[in-house]
């Protein structure tokens, strides 16, 4: 016992001398040919199999840039690391990406709960990398002191809500409106959205822990509210596999045109739906709010472009809003790239979103909100409607740009319009 | 003073005590010898090490079967976390609640499951797992899916500007993890350790015996939650928050399965199954980008590798690489 107890330490501990590696000077991940960008994202369980698709975009805009020449003469590689969503995963991952890759700056980083805690661990802040483009709404992370080196690309929960509250006056007026929100900050901070705008529900909304949405679940909470009169507004503020579940309920319940559905930008992904079982008529008619272009629409120059890059680096892949997202966030990247100057360091490319990314190029059709003192990425929603091919058309036929804030102020409609794209989708500004 | 002698347990304990003491000292050195990065899997490598010898704990040396160790970790994790969040209490009486409060949960526990054994004890401990995470996000104390913060604050000013917050946590996660597997090398070592195997061999004789089985079981469940809860109060800390979605079920079978690989009967390969578990994800990142393959491949292999070994473990070292070297010597 007693020489086995030795035994077993000097074993454990040569395991982990052997297991070390000297630890090499400080790098930024930029050579004179090469910038090392890394993003801990999930590529498996069910949130990989919504987004999984992101950072796989990301890196095919990126090899596209790659093959026209760079970033001032140095190409991007993108290192992805997939986190399952949990936030002990998005802590080590992020950390080796930091300690490990040596990358230069995180782009993409998906989630709330597990970002927050990949933040901290991984010390961002004392190292000053930058964090490019979160995909997470949470207002929280506009807070700069908390997360000084951090900027948003989506509009905040609770911008969406707001929007979605002047929607409903504008357009409902009179109907029963109720909400089926996800019950974490996700859900309270577009609860709080419509709070702030003046929105009453007609009863309470139902919030649900993620996971826990279940058919039956679902169709308990339509078949209340199947008898109330009129046609009733729905707003389902949660994930798209949760739209579907609750869309399904109501085609088994015969109750898809009893209600108008108002679905938020996370969940209202047409292909996600339809190929989660969803109907096509009763995809027909959703509304939703959006920030981007609809990932069908050809007419778009940046959806189109993007279909091009899509088909060329990213093969058998199909394009949706997931693609288009995670190209658009690339290609925003490269611009802070190139904003930042050829002496790339890590405090130069924070500055240059603040100085200049208010006006960076991108596909998104409102503002984006970047200066000195806000993080806050687009800042505004245009309201669609899908059709039953899945495409999203403007509300009424006629684009609509509403822009505000996630706090107390209006919302107004802007008269916004979108920078040119960039010829072939290859920035060149400085 | 001859016969004295012959008891063995003092000078087994200070000896043990010592043991401790040098590998301490061997971690200290270690620690101001390699980088962040391996700092940081080392307190994971402290923090499993934990986990798992709650595991060997409760099934190696009480005979008693939960699926529902990270549900354990959690209630652990959160008693830390509100302790110095909300309570502002020192970070060293945080983790000392993680351990405590997770410990009184499992008495309970123990308590209401004292007549489950088997494949319904470890029904019941499944279930928990699967509810207890789901139910932290229905209380705003708990801070939802965001969760709360676990800051035990940046290291004391006196060791300068050099000591990294993850030579921080290693030094933190090791020294608990030390102290608190002392303790129950200990405990299993003295009379009252040695009934806990009496009553897993033979319960009916045990009971013969004179020995309280119920209540020993109880025990034996609750010491093994707060070794959990201090474990989960220390993987938090390393994460720097705590949130439902950090105590999945998987976290359970894979510290469960890790138990087996090392042994279940046996504490001397804790150290090893918190190695395995840090070290498979590097190994299979090394093997991709060493023959190639996408990001989905390195997402399976470790559960590859991790089964491979359970397969190997049971079949070669069915007790565990500890008794093994035990038999050759």
């Amino acid at each position: 016992m007693k020489r086995a107890t030795l035994a077993s330490a000097i074993v454990a501990t040569s395991a982990m001398v052997l297991s070390i590696v000297p630890a090499h000077a400080d790098s930024t991940g930029v050579t004179a040919t090469s910038i090392k960008l890394g993003v801990s994202t999930p590529l498996t369980g069910s949130a990989g199999l919504v987004y999984g698709k992101v950072p796989g975009a990301m890196r095919a805009y990126f090899d596209y840039i790659n093959a026209n020449g760079g970033v001032n003469g140095r190409k991007i590689s993108l290192v992805i690391r997939d986190d399952k969503y949990l936030p002990t995963l998005a802590a080590t991952q992020t950390t080796n990406l930091i300690l490990k890759d040596k990358v230069f700056a995180l782009v993409g980083a998906l989630g709330t709960a597990t970002h927050s805690k990949a933040y901290t661990a991984a010390a961002l802040a004392k190292n000053n990398v930058p964090d490019l483009f979160i995909n997470t709404g949470f207002s929280g992370f506009t807070n700069k002191a908390k997360y000084p080196t951090t900027f948003m690309v989506l509009p905040t929960y609770a911008m969406e809500a707001k929007v979605m509250a002047k929607v409903i006056k504008d357009n409902f007026p009179g109907q029963a409106t109720f909400m089926i929100a996800q019950d974490d900050e996700f859900g309270s901070d577009g609860v709080a959205g419509f709070t702030t705008a003046g929105h009453k529900f007609t009863a309470s909304p139902t919030l649900y822990p993620q996971g826990t949405m279940t058919a039956a679940r679902a169709e308990g909470a339509l078949t209340a509210l199947g008898a109330i009169p009129g046609k009733p507004v729905l707003v389902l503020f949660g994930t798209t596999d949760v739209t579907a579940t609750i869309l399904k309920a109501a085609e088994k319940l015969e109750l898809t045109k009893k209600f108008t559905f108002l679905a938020g930008s996370v969940g209202a992904d047409a292909n996600t739906l339809l190929a989660l079982g969803v109907k096509s008529t009763t995809i027909d008619g959703i509304v939703s709010a959006s920030f981007m272009p609809d990932a069908k629409d050809l007419t778009d120059p940046y959806v189109k472009q993007f279909i091009d890059i899509n088909t060329k680096y990213n093969k058998g892949i199909t394009f949706d809003n997931y693609v288009l997202a995670g190209m658009n966030s690339a290609m925003l990247t490269v611009q802070a790239l190139r904003a930042a100057g050829k002496n790339l360091t890590r405090a130069g490319l924070i500055s240059a979103i603040e100085a200049k990314g208010a006006k960076f190029a991108s596909a998104g059709l409102v503002p984006l909100g970047y200066s000195a003192t806000s993080r806050v990425g687009y800042n505004g929603y245009w309201v669609s409607q899908l059709n039953a091919k899945g495409e999203g058309k403007p509300y009424g036929g006629k684009l609509v740009i509403y822009t505000t804030d996630s706090g107390a102020g209006t919302v107004e409609v802007s008269n916004f319009v979108r920078p040119t794209m960039p010829k072939n989708g290859i920035p060149t500004n400085s | 003073m001859k016969k004295a002698g012959k008891v063995h347990k003092p000078t087994t304990t200070r000896k043990r005590l010592f043991l401790f003491i040098l590998f301490g000292w061997l971690l200290l050195i270690l620690g101001d010898r390699v980088g962040d990065l391996e700092l940081y899997q080392g307190s994971f490598v402290a923090t499993y090490a934990l986990a798992i010898t709650s595991i060997v704990l409760l099934t190696g040396y009480s005979g008693q079967l939960s699926l529902g160790q990270s549900a354990l970790m959690a209630v652990g994790a959160y008693a830390g976390a509100l302790s110095i969040f909300n309570a502002g209490w020192h970070p060293v009486v945080g983790l000392i609640m993680s351990a405590l409060v997770a410990g009184v949960f499992g008495l309970v526990l123990g308590l209401v499951a004292a007549r489950l054994s088997g494949p319904y004890l470890a029904g019941t401990t499944l279930a928990l797992a699967i509810s207890l995470p789901t139910l932290a996000n229905q209380f705003p104390i708990l801070g939802a899916e965001e969760g709360i913060s676990f800051d035990v604050g940046p290291s004391p000013a006196r060791f300068g500007e050099d000591f990294s917050q993850y030579k921080w946590f290693f030094w933190i996660s090791a020294l608990a993890a030390l102290i608190m597997v002392f303790f129950i090398v200990n405990l299993l070592t003295s009379r009252y350790g040695r009934t806990f195997k009496a009553v897993r061999d033979n319960p009916v004789a045990a009971q013969l015996s004179g020995i309280n089985v119920g209540r020993l079981k109880v025990n034996a469940f609750a010491i093994s939650s707060g070794v959990a809860g201090l474990s989960g109060g220390l993987l938090v800390m390393l994460i720097s928050g705590v949130s439902p979605s950090a105590f999945p079920l998987s976290l359970s079978f894979s510290l469960l399965g890790a138990a087996v690989v090392t042994g279940l009967y046996s504490l001397k390969g804790v150290i090893l199954g918190g190695l395995v578990l840090v070290a498979i994800p590097e190994i299979a990142d090394s093997l991709v980008s060493r023959i190639g393959g996408s990001e989905g491949f390195t997402t399976v292999l470790p559960g590859f590798i991790v089964s491979a070994l359970l397969i190997l473990a049971v079949v070669f070292t069915p007790n565990g690489p500890g008794h093994l070297l035990k038999k050759h010597h």
